[in-house]
């Protein structure tokens, strides 16, 4: 099993789902986060004056998949989340020991 | 004192079998009545009489083992006949004498055969002697032996308890209030102190079963004029209660267990044994919590009016704070209740009272309104415009709106000046995110609006600062009042709102502009979270078709507040931070296109817009005439101009001259609203701020511009705080005569104002607002926009534009705004026909931060 973490666009989260649930990849989970990567922030002007954005809006979604859905699913989030601008954000990908499903017990279903 | 904790069954295999059938019998009668939905206050009466009969049967087979007098008491919910299913068997023994070895016999041979049939027994034992002193250590018990009734046993025994503990003047009177407040206080914060919970509990909750019987118990512990007051809502109270019981009989009924949370799953379950109304589950769901929220309401409301009434000091005289109301220690109230009660029209000035002295309004006032409302109708609350001004003022945010809105919705005055808004009373509509009925989330609306007059973070002062602006905030809190009024249907509810809005306002007389603004945000209120959420707002294309759907700055603010306050009254924690910053970076995307980036967006034969007013035109216009004096103008004139005005600006362009100006000028409201009309010539826009200036007018708002044709349309809204223009009759043709010659080159407006300058001398303040003039060349394909932001100031916009005139460059377009002390212009320049370069905007700078640092006499 593997967790793959997706940092993206705050308005790519309903294409990316639904580019999850294409590929049979159901439950996710969707952190409002804030950061930055190459895209550094920006300073917009209100009224004349500059304020500093240093840490963008985000999305994280993190998914955990079976070890031999991991390259669908990274194609599924990426295809879905990219414009070609700078922001589109980053894909990681950990593995992860185990799972279990709190109400029955059950383990490493995915 | 003495508890037992364990004694070894003693019993007859006869007497068992009898006592168990009883049970049996009294069970399968109250399961019976559960799930026909009917086992409230009657069924869970005979059900408790029935235990009775079992407990007095167990007592009469153990009375022989004791010659000291005893009672056995019921207590707690037992004690006021309200046993479920699964609820626990609360009982008191008390002995009339010392407890030795045949006592404890008797206690084994009442309470082991209760045990055996599996009751939650939860027994007290005491003698008649430990009522002596209060046990104040035990508030639990302390509320419990309030409600304590005679079971069995020698009642002389119960009588000299309810002497020692219940009687009038009892010492142990004021700890057991004491205990039943702060019992209350505790599990009120358990809950966080709200009536609406998704899933309440039944029992526990605000507005639930323990607050009901609280009420009572308030009642008669405290004196006898509130026990009065609590009894006459006796009767709604007790229709509540009786919902609430029936509602946990099935919650004992299906859990097997004493649980009363009313989880989503069961809200299904109690709804379709209730047979609530609807054809689909989640309607009947819907119905079923409407009137839980309805009889929580009164609960709570009711427990509220207790308690505050035990803080009422013993004497105090009410001092009048006006015509027929005077301020009483529970809050505003009618000199006169009954002369009141015939006049309705009256009934919105205790609320205005309450709201200017940040006191309550008192419940005479409250009752006196439940009474009698439904006599009157809609029309009778707000007869003229002294009372339609009085609701308007009113409905501008400050501290204590929402308190005073809740009460006039509770007291039921809301909803007869809006039946529109009576229509959600209640109303719940089952959805992953609303957490409050559809009334309650919309009087939070303004409640969180109320709470922007006064930001407590960073992040909301900016949206405060927003609000602050606004020059008819009331505005905004009608559209909140009514942006969910549609949800009583099925049909798209923005556009049912649209439609309920129009008939209130029109009924209520307010002016068709500010109705046009209204129904604007109720149709768009979901519009701008779409964007701002779902969107990516770095998109310019996003940020410019927002900025078509507002139009104006003045709509941007209201639907950004109204967005802020309404997805903050989903629930706790649903306006996150991160989602404000979202909210703001698209108000500040749209902002700056509205004010930095609308030149480019001219009117052409391609706008849609350009066909309406084509369309409607009246005879005496022309199409070629109408569409030639429009092209070339921003689009935006015709967003924000209406098209008769648009009509008037044609017939004064026509045959106009070089060096000729012509006005129209017009009151409306508290303001002023001048057209004039040129052709474009070096300093015109400053000769027009010049005049105006020199008559001593407040620019408030203002724009000009330019179309294809040369013709400069400047149109400004001023206040004139002398009322020079209503109090010397030939004074609107003075201006306009002074316009005419200063364009024409016959008067020098300088000279003039230097004049008038020398007299305002001494007058200027210290700036508070540091100046700031910023420029940016990214906005607009064909003009440098110049942003000024200053201390508002008499002649400040003279300054500024012949500053910018004096550099030579060409105002084409400008933005005037004046929000409370601040002014915000904006210049779309040109030199030579060209953006400014780099060195031309350097210089600009330096000339224009002179003219606003320089006081009036310059």
């Amino acid at each position: 099993m593997k967790l793959i973490k997706a940092i993206v666009r705050p308005n790519k989260v309903d294409d990316i789902k639904d580019a999850l649930a294409r590929n049979a990849i159901a439950g996710l989970t969707v952190t409002e986060v804030r950061g930055h990567g190459r895209q550094r922030g920006h300073s917009p002007v209100y009224r004349g004056s500059e304020y500093e954005v240093s840490l963008l809006p985000k999305m994280e979604i993190e998914v955990v998949v079976a070890d031999e859905a991991v390259e669908e699913a990274i194609d599924a989030i990426m295809t879905a989340a990219r414009t070609g601008e700078i922001g589109d954000g980053r894909v990681f990908v950990m593995p992860v020991e185990q799972s279990r499903v709190i109400r029955t017990g059950e383990r490493d279903v995915v | 004192m003495l508890r037992v904790a364990h004694i070894a069954p003693v019993e007859t295999a006869v007497a068992s079998e009898r006592w168990g059938s009883q049970l049996d019998v009294a069970r399968a009668e109250l399961v019976a009545d559960a799930r026909l939905a009917r086992a409230g206050l009657s069924a869970l009466d005979r059900y408790s009489m029935r235990i009775d009969k079992l407990i007095q049967d167990i007592y009469t087979s153990a009375r022989g083992e004791t010659t000291t007098p005893v009672a056995l008491l019921a207590i707690g919910g037992y004690g006021r006949a309200q046993l479920c299913l699964h609820s626990d068997l609360d009982l008191m023994v008390v002995f009339g004498g010392p407890i030795a070895a045949a006592e404890e016999r008797f206690l084994r041979l009442v309470l082991h055969p209760l045990w055996d049939l599996r009751l939650d027994v939860g027994h007290q034992v005491r003698e008649l002697r430990d009522f002596d002193h209060v046990e104040v250590d035990n508030p639990e018990y302390l509320v419990a032996i309030l409600e304590a009734r005679f079971l069995a046993g020698d009642r002389a025994v119960f009588e000299r308890f309810v002497a020692a503990c219940l009687s009038e003047g009892s010492d142990w009177h004021a700890p057991m209030r004491n205990a039943l407040v702060e019992l209350t206080a505790q599990r009120h914060a358990q809950f966080n102190r709200t009536v609406f919970h998704l899933e309440p509990d039944i029992k526990d909750a605000p507005g639930g079963l323990r607050d009901a019987t609280a009420i009572r118990l308030l009642a008669r512990l405290a004196d006898r004029d509130l026990a009065r007051r609590a009894t006459s809502d006796a009767g709604r109270l007790d229709e509540a209660e009786d919902f609430l019981l029936r509602i946990r009989s099935i919650l004992h009924l299906e859990r097997g267990r004493n649980l009363n949370d009313l989880s989503h799953e069961l809200q299904e379950t109690v709804a379709t044994l209730f047979g609530s109304s609807g054809n689909q589950r989640p309607r009947q769901v819907e119905a079923l919590m409407s009137t839980y929220f309805h009889h929580a309401r009164l609960i709570a409301r009711s427990l509220a009016a207790v308690m505050k009434s035990l803080s009422a000091p013993s004497t105090s005289t009410p001092a009048a704070i006006g015509h027929d109301l005077e301020r009483a220690w529970d809050g505003v109230r009618f000199t006169d209740g009954t002369r009141a009660s015939l006049r309705p029209d009256t009934w919105l000035c205790p609320f205005e009272a309450a709201l200017d002295a940040h006191v309550p309004v008192s419940d005479q006032v409250l009752t006196c309104i439940e009474r009698h409302g439904e006599r009157y109708a809609p029309e009778r609350f707000l007869p003229s415009t002294d009372e339609r001004d009085r609701l308007m003022r009113m409905l501008r945010p400050r501290a204590g709106l929402y308190e005073r809105l809740s009460e006039m919705h509770g007291s039921g005055l809301l909803g007869r000046i809006f039946p529109e808004f009576q229509k959600i009373y209640c109303l719940v509509i089952r959805d992953f995110y609303h957490k409050y009925t559809v009334d309650e989330h919309t009087l939070l609306t303004i409640r969180n609006l109320e709470r922007l007059t006064t930001p407590h973070t960073p992040g909301r002062q900016r949206f405060g600062d927003v609000l602050a602006e606004l020059s008819n905030p009331e505005l905004l809190v009608l559209a909140l009042l009514f942006h969910d009024v549609g949800k009583w249907t099925n049909r798209n509810h923005s556009e049912e709102g649209v439609r309920m809005a129009v008939g209130a306002l029109r009924r209520i007389k307010v002016p068709e502009r500010s109705i046009t603004d209204v129904v604007f945000l109720i149709r768009h209120h979901l519009q701008m979270s779409l964007a701002a959420f779902r969107r990516d707002v770095t998109d310019p294309e996003v940020v410019t078709q927002f900025a078509r759907l507002v139009g104006s700055e003045q709509r941007l603010k209201l639907l950004c507040l109204m967005t802020l306050v309404d997805v903050d009254a989903v629930g706790p924690d649903v306006m996150t931070p991160w989602k404000e910053d979202m909210l703001w970076r698209l108000y500040v995307e749209t902002y700056n296109r509205l004010t930095l980036g609308y030149g480019d967006d001219v009117i052409d034969d391609t706008v849609p817009t350009i066909d309406e007013v084509v369309t409607a035109r009246p005879d005496d216009i022309p199409e070629g005439e109408l569409t030639t004096f429009l092209e070339g103008y921003p689009q935006r004139y015709l967003r924000l101009v209406d098209r008769a005005r648009v009509y008037e600006h044609v017939r004064l362009s026509r045959d106009i001259r070089p060096g000729e100006v012509r006005c129209a000028l017009e009151e409306t409201g508290s303001a002023w609203e001048l057209s004039a009309i040129a052709f474009d010539q070096p300093r015109l826009f400053a000769n027009v701020c010049g005049v105006l200036s020199y008559f001593g007018m407040d620019i408030l708002r203002g724009q000009a511009m330019t179309n294809q044709g040369d013709i400069v349309l400047d149109l400004f809204q001023f206040a004139d705080h002398e009322d020079y223009l209503q109090l010397h009759q030939s004074a609107a043709t003075e201006l306009t005569q002074l316009l005419g010659d200063v364009v024409a080159g016959k008067v020098d407006i300088d000279t003039k104002l230097r004049g008038r300058a020398r007299a305002l001398a001494g007058s200027s303040r210290k700036q508070r607002i540091v100046p700031v003039v910023h420029f940016d060349n990214h906005h607009s394909r064909r003009f440098t926009v110049v942003e000024i932001v200053a201390e508002n100031a008499w002649g400040l916009l003279y300054r500024v534009s012949r500053a910018i005139s004096n550099r030579q460059c060409d105002i084409d377009l400008v933005l005037i705004s004046t929000e409370g002390s601040r002014a915000i212009d904006v210049f779309h320049i040109t030199q030579a026909n060209q953006k400014l370069s780099e060195t031309a905007q350097r210089q600009l700078r330096v000339e224009v931060e002179t003219a606003l640092t320089v006081g009036p006499t310059s």
